[in-house]
């Protein structure tokens, strides 16, 4: 029996002893110490060991002969793996490690080396379905789209273009999130939103408002070079293992401190030097109460907040109010180890902060991010390599689905929804503004920001007297968004039924199908089956800003559509595809993502999109090996001088090859070179009161510094024509560019801004001078314009503390984003109810690492599913023992809203302190105890279902965003 | 002992919960102000030395897989391709020598005064299946169970791989089906004859006798009932390793079932093994008492009659029953064999 | 030769599960079947650590020793294969297992568990390499193409090692020495009766 192999050991060992080269194919010693996880650090030790596993590669896999090799990226996460393909006859048969992705370098976590099972659709929509009769009806494609366009259209005339809610997704492409914003903007509404909204909308808010732009500020692989990395509300090691190579590498070459604040002893706080507990919602007390520390210790960066910062000195009298007596009765934080933390933070640099969703799901989201912010600015901690705000954003194209403007409050790339801004992209896209104009129902809304996707099923519920627009929203257009994934699950049930169409396009039937029927929706909902990203192509803009192209996989499986194809269906049924695909080719039904990439390079000029061109994204990714890993700097090859995916801002048109910005606000780097300084965004002055009643302008400007090589020294305004001819430099302007000029504003050429000038004359001017076309502004401490200017304490709507609301209540109601935000008064109720005697435990939630998002795709993937077969709860062991809860026992979780509950597994554990209980949020399809499989269409039913989390989570949101309160709530636990 | 310790255990957890929860009390409980889970990371060789084993928590539904490390293994390794094979080879081997020696040194106990030609039931058609039921499954446990443990060395080499794979994949199927067989058997065994096999005033007359086995002129007669004090020890020793053998096997059949660890598993293999080989050792005399070491006494499991001189002999008492309750068929007309 | 071997650097595992599903996708393990598993100690307390295991390929190995039907071999890596052909899925490697690495199709006995399947360190079967039956029996050949086991290439921190002992004990005593800690190398003394001295 075992002769064969004999056989193999001697033809082996002869092969060992012959071969001299091991270039064809074989396990070189590089590659193989490169396969066995080996640092790079690790060579020349290594060179003296022995390697005997030299051998030439024989017959190929039984999959893998004549397999083409493709290249994509992972969808799951930020950090923006690369994902290889080996494809053969159209199938997906084997995936690789990509060692050459300066990002991943071979690595994946669960999610990622298991995404070739999404194209494998066991578990996938397959035909467009239709709701008949409270049945599920498979349907042909034209049928559908010409049925949902009729519908459209009608609600459309009845109550206005406003009524229809386009909710798009951070798991498009670039490509479609684009273009979805602008399906939006055709078809005459703002309320187009994703994920953002209930990921990252308060740190791009509240860190936009701080230094200009509301992105990470270094990179994933960038934190290799911090000597002390706090991660505080985030919990990397599930949201983004692969990130955690680079972490704690980082830490083990820099012998880092690494500080953990959570109210979890999380997978990443197993790993760190430093774990700080705190109670959920309490981030500002402890920020203050380390910022206490570092004033008091006069550990503070003094220089780099004169030069660099604006309104220290009102937000120091915050600081001074959190005494370590204060912080440890609010958050239970104690002193002395804040005081250790601070100076560490403070003292042991460069410091890096990093933070999730922990921070920013919470009615004070906005506000604990700029308390973040003034950590870094206090210690000097920005704009430099190991330091900054490392923001770990959520999907895969979450950062480029934001910067494209899928969003409530803006038009692509952040140009707001004012006048000048429509007029800049009806330029832009070459169509009449007033063409746009007649799209909406008025000016007016057309300039108002819309409603946020947490509240969609208020838009639908509320009273048409509350919804600031012409009518509720009647229609739903959902393209790629989980409807678990927002709060307060029994109420949108409400709007689950009350709504007129329900348009659901998206590779996985999500609980919009299951929650439907168990609403009692019989009729008007259509689910389209949508194809993976793995099966379209397109750019992906992962946290660090940086660019990647990824290729078609295989074509989309059954009968599922590229995103850009249903947006192109469904802009022709409603008659406005000639417009809005005027500079966009469209071959067969699917416009080409090439020319839309293009499309946003010629209007993208305020975010520093406009260089990163589809050939020089693709070259990258062809090129990956001739990146570093460390600087993210192409060392040789075509790209040499690149960083990898040209970080955003890439300045100027492709030709500039600006090698984009790996690091924010970088001044010891030349503004070529990726250098850059706080964003002059707010303005050049601000009047302020003095004590004695008088009032002073003060410079928002930089002082005295600017980055390295510009020829201006100290702070300067935005460029403008006008700028460039104070300065003389308007010289260096180019025919073709001034006549550019002259069409955008023929009135007022001067006025034609770095960010408004198509032509890219002004950027490319500016940064011949070495000078950043965004202007060389200061950092706000104080964000004058916020709700809250300088972040202040304010308890969760439902807190456990009643003592503590009377003095850090929250904000009072008001109307923001059309509809009325009632907290004030809820968190009143709460208190005055008593609610929290009767649900005493706090509940958070939060992710795993097998599950993504609502987790229908994941849940759908056996290879994930199989890892996490049931919800569950976490519960402190104290808390369970008083409730006779076992671990493993099935334990009913009551919220405060609704009389809701859930059924779920008790997982008795110390990770979670008393008092506190955690939940994942990735489950769906029970509900109240019920299991709804069979709600979704037949075979499109995810492998494991669960209860909800936010079936329990309640009100509360963000007055500066609309961001909801999954973090904080209260509950009840009982055995069941 | 392990119920005592896991008891004593849980109490401790109480009073260190209790303790827990006395400490933390007020909300804003005092944490420590110092926590680093880094240096405090478990260790392999503080955990092993702890323990002798290293278990965690899984996410999949498959408890044993939250054993890490089980180093336990090697030891019943050592004992399965070791110890289990001098265990079994000096039991079987040696009561073979035994036998042998025996019979030479004994020769088969003959019917002293001849056989009468009259015959008399001694065990009826029920009683007959049922020990044949038990013990031709019993056979075939004992060949197949033995396989498992000396097939490797003895019948590998003689059969090739291939062939002796096949062999004893039938040979696991047939040990695992006809356990049901021979579970059925031994209980029925027990139910039937339990009444008959309860200590009587004679089984002592009977041992000291030692019920006339070493006599070699046959003349000793140790007075018995239907089952003298010897096969009584026969029938309790095979009922406490029958049923010894069906737990630990029925465990071995359903491995891991409601929270069976790796532990218990190799505990029930080894007590398995020791009591089986110990036990086919046992029935090895007992065959030979049945048929070549006793004249006369096969019939009684053959047809179920047996000549009523061999009765008088061997189980006087009974004998002295069935003939006033003359139960005595036959007469002269039928031959004993 | 080289000695194949699996090191956990439990100070860099995170438990993200990746060598688990790599696992899977690389050779389409089927539902249950758990080739691979990362085990968390101490959980949710400071000083957990979470260890990914699978086969060992042990220096004398206890499975071989103890198969009724010797269906075991080493191949020249030293890496524990085994032939599905000659498994009569008895359960017996599972008992001598330090590791909880065999596995089974069927939960219980009752007439047969099936076939044993285990982590083959990517190294296929006795099966013809690369061919369509050692596939569909063991899964794919990684190492007759020259690479190293997927869990190991695609781990998200470069915990897992995989490769010649002599190479990856030099890998991890070089990291333990540069961070000044490490809490052992997993499963090695009870796997080959030796520990890397750090």
């Amino acid at each position: 029996m075992l002769i064969k192999r004999t056989e193999r050991q001697t033809r082996r060992s002869n092969l060992a002893a012959t071969v001299g080269n091991h270039a064809d194919g074989g396990l070189d010693r590089r590659s193989f110490l490169r396969r066995s996880g080996l640092v790079a650090t690790g060579l020349a030790t290594i060179g003296a060991l022995p390697l005997a596993t030299v051998r030439k590669a024989e017959a190929a896999g039984p999959n893998m002969a004549g397999a083409t090799i493709r290249k994509s990226i992972c969808t799951h996460c930020s950090v923006g793996c690369t994902v290889i393909a080996e494809v053969s006859n159209g199938v997906w048969v084997g995936q690789e490690p990509a060692w050459d992705s300066p990002i991943n370098r071979g690595s994946h976590c669960a999610k990622g080396a298991a995404v070739r099972e999404l194209v494998g659709g066991e578990r996938r929509l397959k035909y467009p379905m239709k709701l008949t009769n409270g049945q599920w009806q498979r349907v042909s494609w034209d049928v559908a789209i010409n049925e949902i366009g009729d519908k459209l259209m009608a609600i459309r005339e009845k109550s206005g273009s406003d009524s229809v809610y386009w909710l798009g997704s951070a798991k498009m492409t670039d490509e479609g999130a684009y273009l979805f914003r602008k399906l939006g903007a055709f078809w005459g509404t703002n309320n187009t939103d994703h994920q953002a909204r209930i990921c990252h909308s308060t740190t791009v808010t509240g860190v936009a408002n701080t230094w200009g732009y509301g992105a990470m500020t270094n990179s994933y692989t960038d934190i290799r070079n911090s000597k002390t990395q706090m991660i505080m509300g985030g919990n990397p090691a599930e949201a983004h293992p692969v990130s955690l190579q680079h972490l704690l590498e980082g830490a083990e070459m820099n012998k880092a401190n690494v500080i953990v604040v959570d109210p979890r002893l999380t997978r990443t706080a197993a790993h760190a030097t430093e774990y700080v507990r705190i109670r959920p919602g309490t981030d500002i007390p402890v920020l203050y109460g380390i910022m206490w520390h570092i004033i008091k210790n006069g550990w503070e960066d003094k220089e780099f907040i004169r030069q660099r910062v604006y309104g220290y000195e009102d937000a120091r009298k915050e600081m001074e109010k959190w005494s370590p007596e204060e912080v440890e009765r609010v958050s239970g934080v104690p002193g002395a180890q804040l005081a250790r933390v601070a100076k560490m933070f403070a003292t042991e640099k460069p410091s890096t902060l990093i933070w999730c969703m922990g921070q920013t799901q919470h009615t004070v989201g906005t506000a604990n991010v700029r308390a973040s912010c003034m950590l870094l600015l206090l210690t000097g901690n920005v704009g430099g390599p190991g330091m900054g705000a490392n923001i770990f954003r959520g999907h895969d194209n979450v950062q480029g689905a934001t910067d494209v403007g899928l969003d409530i409050v803006t038009l692509p790339f952040y140009y707001g929804l004012a006048e000048p801004a429509w007029k800049h992209w009806s330029r832009a896209w070459e169509v009449d503004y007033n063409y746009l104009l007649g799209r909406f129902d008025d000016k007016k809304i057309m300039e108002t920001t819309g409603i946020p996707l947490t509240r969609w099923f208020d838009a639908v519920i509320l009273a048409k007297d509350q919804v600031a627009q012409k009518d509720n929203v009647k229609a739903m257009f959902v393209q790629g968004h989980a409807s678990n994934s927002i709060t307060r699950i029994p109420d949108s049930l409400n709007g689950l039924k009350a709504l007129e169409l329900l348009v659901v396009a998206d590779p996985h039937p999500t609980t919009w199908a299951s929650l439907s029927v168990q609403a009692g929706r019989k009729e008007n909902m259509y689910l389209l089956p949508i194809a993976s990203q793995f099966e379209c192509k397109g750019s992906r803009v992962a946290s660090n800003r940086a660019m990647q192209w990824g290729e078609q996989i295989v074509k989309p499986i059954f009968e599922s559509k590229d995103d850009l194809e249903v947006m192109y269906l469904i802009a022709k049924k409603c008659g406005f595809a000639d417009p809005m695909f005027k500079n966009i080719k469209v071959d067969n039904n699917l416009p080409v993502a090439e020319d839309i990439l293009r499309e946003m390079n010629r209007g993208s000029w305020s975010t520093g999109y406009c260089g990163q061109s589809p050939e020089r994204i693709k070259s990258h990714m062809a090129h990956q090996a001739d990146f570093d890993m460390l600087t993210q700097r192409a060392t040789k090859g075509p790209n040499k001088g690149d960083y990898y995916g040209l970080p955003w801002p890439c300045w100027g048109s492709p030709e500039v090859r600006h090698p984009g910005t790996p690091l924010l606000y970088n001044t010891n780097l030349a503004a070529m070179d990726g250098g850059g300084v706080f964003r002059a965004r707010f303005g050049i002055e601000r009047e302020e009161k003095r004590p004695d009643g008088t009032t002073v302008k003060v410079s928002l400007l930089a002082d005295g510094n600017a980055s390295k090589d510009s020829e201006i020294k100290d702070g300067y305004p935005e460029f403008t024509v006008g700028v460039l001819k104070k300065l003389g430099w308007d010289k260096d302007l180019t025919e073709a560019e001034l006549a550019v000029i002259t069409k955008v504003n023929p009135a007022a050429p001067d006025t034609v801004s770095w960010s408004t000038d198509l032509s890219g004359g002004v950027q490319r001017v500016a940064l011949k001078h070495g000078c950043i076309p965004y202007g060389n502004g200061k950092a706000r401490m104080n964000a004058f314009g916020l709700p809250d200017p300088i972040p202040v304490h304010r308890e969760p709507i439902y807190t456990p503390r009643l003592d503590l609301v009377e003095k850090y209540p929250t904000l009072p109601d008001a109307k923001q984003f059309r509809l009325p935000n009632i907290g004030f008064s809820v968190q009143k109720a709460a208190v005055e109810r008593g609610i929290a005697k009767q649900f005493p435990l706090i509940l958070s939630s939060g992710r795993l690492v097998e599950y993504e998002g609502g987790g229908e795709e994941t849940r759908s993937n056996k290879w994930l599913a199989e890892l996490q077969q049931d919800m569950f709860i976490e519960i402190n062991p104290a808390d369970a023992a008083e409730r006779g809860i076992k671990d493993g026992g099935w334990v009913w979780v009551l919220g405060t809203e609704n009389s809701s509950k859930a059924k779920v597994k008790a997982l008795v554990t110390e990770r979670v302190g008393k008092g506190v209980a955690w939940m994942p949020f990735h489950f769906g399809g029970w509900f109240g105890g019920e299991d709804l499989r069979g709600n979704y269409p037949a075979g499109a039913d995810p492998v494991v279902l669960g209860e909800s989390a936010n079936t329990i989570t309640s009100y509360g949101y963000d007055p500066a965003t609309g961001m909801q309160e999954p973090k904080v709530t209260l509950c009840q636990i009982r055995a069941a | 002992m392990a119920k005592l310790v896991a008891h004593m255990r849980m109490v401790a957890g109480v009073l260190a919960l209790a303790f827990i929860i006395a400490i933390s009390a007020p909300v804003s409980a005092q944490q420590p102000n110092m926590v680093n889970p880094t240096a405090d990371a478990v260790k392999e060789q503080q955990l092993l030395q702890q323990l002798n084993t290293i278990q965690g928590r899984v996410t999949i539904p498959d408890e044993k897989s939250s054993v890490l490390v089980h180093p336990a293994g090697r030891e019943w390794r050592q004992f399965h391709t070791v110890t289990l094979k001098w265990i079994g080879g000096i039991s079987i081997i040696g009561m073979l020598v035994v036998l042998v020696l025996f019979y030479l040194w004994r020769g088969p106990m003959r019917v002293r005064s001849g056989y009468s030609g009259i015959n008399i039931l001694r065990f009826d058609v029920l009683e007959r299946f049922v020990h044949w039921l038990t013990a031709v499954t019993f056979v075939i446990l004992g060949i197949t169970g033995l396989n498992i443990t000396f097939g490797r060395v003895l019948l590998l080499p003689l059969m090739g791989p291939e062939a002796f794979s096949a062999w004893s994949e039938w040979a696991k199927y047939a040990h695992n089906f006809l356990s049901f067989g021979f579970t059925l058997g031994v209980l029925l065994m027990f139910v039937m004859w339990i009444g008959r096999n309860l200590p009587t005033a004679a089984d002592v007359q009977w041992l000291k006798q030692g019920g006339g086995m070493f006599d070699k002129t046959n003349s000793t007669h140790a007075p018995a009932y239907k089952f003298n004090a010897g096969q009584k020890i026969l029938f309790w020793i095979i009922v406490f390793a029958s049923a010894a053998m069906i737990v630990s096997g029925f465990m071995l059949l359903f491995p891991f079932y409601s929270g069976l660890t790796v532990g218990n598993m190799e505990l029930a293999e080894i007590f398995h093994a020791i009591v089986g080989v110990l036990f086919v050792a046992l029935i090895l005399g007992h065959i030979y008492l049945g048929s070549v070491g006793m004249e006369g006494a096969f019939g009684a499991m053959a047809d179920g009659n047996v000549d009523l001189n061999w009765a008088k002999e061997h189980h006087s008492l009974w004998a002295k029953e069935e003939i006033r309750v003359d139960k005595v068929k036959g007469g002269a007309m039928r031959p004993a064999e | 030769m080289a000695r194949m071997k699996f090191l956990c650097d439990a100070d860099r595992c995170i438990e993200c599960n990746a060598c688990v599903t790599a696992c899977k996708n690389e050779h389409e393990v089927p539902w249950g079947i758990n080739r691979r598993r990362v085990v968390t100690l101490n959980d949710g307390k400071p000083g957990e650590r979470s260890i990914s295991m699978a086969c060992m390929h042990c220096t004398d190995a206890p499975c071989a020793a103890v198969c009724p039907v010797n269906c075991f071999y080493t191949t020249a890596d030293s890496v524990v294969l085994h032939s599905k052909d000659l498994c009569i899925g008895c359960g017996y490697c599972f008992y001598a297992c330090p590791f909880g690495a065999p596995q089974y199709p069927k939960v219980g006995n009752f007439g047969s568990r099936g076939k044993m399947d285990k982590c083959t360190f990517c190294a296929g079967g006795p099966e013809a390499d690369g061919s369509k039956e050692e596939f569909e029996k063991y899964g794919a050949n990684r190492l007759a193409e020259g690479k190293l086991p997927l869990c190991a290439e695609m781990c998200s921190t470069k915990s897992l090692l995989a490769g010649d002992s002599d190479v990856i004990a030099q890998i991890y005593k070089e990291r333990v020495s540069r961070r000044g800690y490490g809490s052992g190398a997993w499963g090695w003394q009870t796997a080959y009766r030796e520990s890397i001295a750090t």
